[in-house]
């Protein structure tokens, strides 16, 4: 009822109003607006993260503020999932090994800057690593493996859909897993994990870790002009129209086919952007952590985060995944801290927390945390518009509710007879 | 003298091991091939039947979790193993019956993608709660002494092999009986007619007459009580802990899935021993290649023959 009535009430109150959300729309495509945008919230995140909850958790005795480093890592997990999202939310596959290509970045990113001496087994030579540490290079070594590593997964994988490319994109992850555990702990340390990461300074000059003002340091800047440039990239593909047939790919992938276009390339070519994507994730991760196990960089659970915080934050959009992995990142590291007055630490039980919180997700809000948000927000807009309008048109509201009134009592009574 | 001693050896644990993916893998085959359902939950169910047979067997004495903090550290039954093999498919049944009322049914008509990921979500959940009231240890193995007054524990001297634990060998006489006994079932009984008959054409079942939701229901229940046995299988040789549900059984059940043939029983029964003995092989020759190889072959196998070595169609595609 109210949905007939609403487009006219809507252009009765007056073009003002439409006026500006149009412009917001307009502003929101507009590139170099989102990629300002986004600066500005990312410059804002940190103190948002640390001091704003911190400032929630002294009020309320509760240590829910977030702390130095999670922001990055929250950055690195986003871009990750930023690209993870444009091959399960776009063309639909849902791959469980990506690992495969974070681990191959973080991996051959910490080996560049190593100068550790590695014995080849085999030939039982003696191979000093390069000790080239500068992060822009570590970044591009990693990535660029990585991409590597995805052709000929995808390629292979590709082949297959639904369940059986998910078994072969897991089967692929798994294999480095176990190589890294063990016949390759010659280079990769195995099961005690790598350490030998020496980063270096930023284009010469500045140190990693050393404070920035404003910025809080030059990592997070680093990170988080990275994360920018990640952002900027998909924005771009999902705009163009290569990207709108990823898009069409996950509709219906028979109808692109008909058309007469080569699915099976731009599959791949999704799969090797969305590896990429993971692979500067991992060489980010290692210059943060400055460690790396095969358990985090390889093992399939780590492929299954990266599915959960894209399903959690929301398939549907671009960003949205960067709040699933914001809330991934937030319930692992800081809410598993926090100690209830009755249910005591909430340690470990952080992942029962994440497991019904994704369930939820997947029954209730299938488009996740941001489809919901965006749901609301709506939904917002239209009650805030009808009360305007209401309130500008009293006499139609009046007509408006005795009539839905008449129409609901005309349900009921066919419904269970008109005898009362 | 040493190499057939080898290989008698690495049979007989292959088809342990065997055994169990064979009985994960049946499972599986069946819920997906009936129902086009992809239960990623299926190591929980695993997981659940191990436990409930450790506690079934035996007392056990917990340390961490929920129930160790509020004061109970001695859990179990300690009825023994004949018990536990009737009580463990008894409770795999009815989760499974639980399940798929509660969980599988409202996405039999959503897209695979979801149903993946609600069965991944539920894998978490079960593992966490597992871990958290009983605590995330790892418990030694439950093998029995003695099943209904024959003794089963200690070793054995065989031909070949000489010394061997006993119990093992009952172990998979066990195994392989339940395993004929659900082969016969599905391919001898009309119950198992409808249920192949749903994996071909669940649409035209329908329009004999046939009431295939109360079918699917116990398929899903039947595949609950097969991973639970599995389960019970399992924690009477080898350690467990919550973390196996996914590592032991869920991704070894999906790799014998693809190998022997989504929805064929006896595809999932080859599959699993050829997947088993694969890995026992493997560990002996080169124990660090293991998983490496049993990842390969099922990669192989998917890549070379998509329908797996049993199967007629891909389904979920």
């Amino acid at each position: 009822m109210s949905d007939d009535r609403e487009p006219d009430g809507g252009a009765v109150v007056g073009r003002r109003d439409v006026a500006l959300p149009e412009r917001v729309r307009a502003l929101a495509n507009h590139e170099f607006a989102v990629v300002v945008a986004s600066a500005v919230a990312l410059l804002l995140f940190p103190y948002l993260l640390i001091d704003g909850l911190g400032m929630v958790a002294d009020a309320i005795g509760y240590r829910i503020g977030g702390y130095e480093g999670l922001p990055s890592l929250v950055l690195i997990y986003g871009i990750i999932v930023i690209g993870f999202n444009l091959l399960l939310g776009y063309t639909g596959l849902l791959s469980f090994g990506h690992a495969a290509f974070f681990g191959t970045a973080a991996y051959s990113a910490g080996l560049l800057s190593s100068t550790a001496q590695v014995t080849v087994p085999g030939i039982g030579a003696t191979v000093g690593m390069p000790g080239i540490g500068s992060p822009i290079l570590m970044a591009l070594f990693g990535t660029g493996l990585a991409t590597l590593l995805a052709w000929p997964i995808g390629f292979l994988s590709i082949r297959r859909s639904g369940v059986y490319f998910a078994v072969l994109t897991l089967t692929f992850g798994q294999m480095l897993y176990f190589f890294a555990i063990g016949p390759g702990g010659w280079l990769t340390g195995g099961d005690n994990g790598y350490s030998e990461v020496n980063v270096g300074e930023l284009l010469g000059m500045a140190d990693f870790g050393s404070p920035l003002p404003l910025v809080g340091t030059v990592e997070y800047a680093f990170i988080g002009l990275l994360f920018l440039l990640a952002l900027t990239v998909a924005n771009r593909i999902v705009n163009s129209p290569y990207g709108l047939i990823f898009k069409a790919l996950g509709e219906n992938e028979q109808r692109v086919e008909f058309v007469g276009l080569n699915v099976f390339r731009y599959k791949l070519m999704a799969f090797i952007i969305s590896g990429a994507f993971a692979g500067l994730g991992g060489a980010l991760f290692v210059m943060h952590e400055r460690f790396v196990h095969p358990a985090t960089g390889f093992y399939w659970i780590q492929s299954g985060d990266f599915v959960i915080m894209t399903v959690l934050g929301g398939t549907g959009s671009l960003v949205g995944p960067v709040f699933g992995a914001l809330l991934f990142e937030y319930i692992s590291n800081v809410i598993s801290g926090v100690t209830l007055p009755v249910v005591g630490p909430i340690g470990s039980l952080w992942r029962l927390i994440l497991g019904a919180a994704f369930v939820v997700i997947v029954w209730v809000f299938p488009r996740g945390i941001y489809g919901a948000l965006a749901d609301a927000v709506r939904w917002i807009v239209d009650a805030v518009r009808f009360v305007v309008w209401a309130a500008r048109n009293p006499d139609e509201f009046v007509a408006l509710v005795r009539e839905t009134a008449a129409g609901y009592r005309r349900s009921l009574m066919a419904r269970f007879g008109g005898g009362s | 003298m040493a190499v057939a001693e080898t290989v008698v050896e690495i049979l007989l644990n292959g088809l342990q091991q065997g055994a169990i993916f064979a009985l994960l893998g049946i499972g599986l085959t069946i819920i997906l091939g009936t129902m086009k359902f992809l239960n990623l939950a299926h190591g929980a169910l695993y997981l659940v039947g191990g436990y409930a047979g450790m506690y079934f067997i035996r007392e056990t004495t917990l340390s961490t979790g929920l129930l160790a903090d509020s004061g109970v550290t001695d859990i179990g039954l300690g009825l023994g193993f004949a018990a536990a093999m009737v009580l463990v498919p008894v409770v795999g049944f009815v989760v499974g019956l639980v399940m798929e009322h509660y969980v599988a049914e409202p996405f039999y008509d959503r897209p695979e993608t979801e149903q993946l990921l609600v069965t991944f979500g539920l894998a978490l959940i079960v593992q966490e709660v597992i871990k958290g009231v009983v605590g995330g240890n790892t418990f030694q193995p439950a093998a029995p002494r003695e099943i209904l007054g024959i003794s089963v524990g200690g070793p054995v001297t065989l031909p070949i092999v000489g010394s061997y634990p006993q119990w093992r060998l009952y172990l998979v006489v066990i195994a392989l009986f339940v395993i004929g006994l659900t082969y016969l079932l599905i391919e001898r009984t009309d119950f198992g007619l409808v249920v192949q008959a749903g994996t071909q054409d669940s649409e035209m079942v329908r329009m004999l007459g046939i009431k295939i939701n109360r079918s699917y229901s116990l398929v899903f229940a039947l595949g609950a009580a097969l991973a639970a046995f599995a389960g019970l299988i399992g924690v009477s040789f080898q350690t467990i802990s919550p973390q196996i549900g996914t590592e032991q059984a869920l991704i070894p059940a999906f790799l014998v899935l693809v190998v022997g043939g989504a929805g064929s029983v006896l595809g999932a029964i080859v599959g699993g021993f050829v997947l088993g003995i694969t890995v026992v092989t493997m560990t002996v020759v080169a124990s660090q290649w293991a998983q490496i190889v049993l990842y390969a072959v099922a990669a192989l196998v998917l890549l070379t023959r998509p329908e797996g070595l049993f199967g007629s169609a891909e389904v979920g595609e």
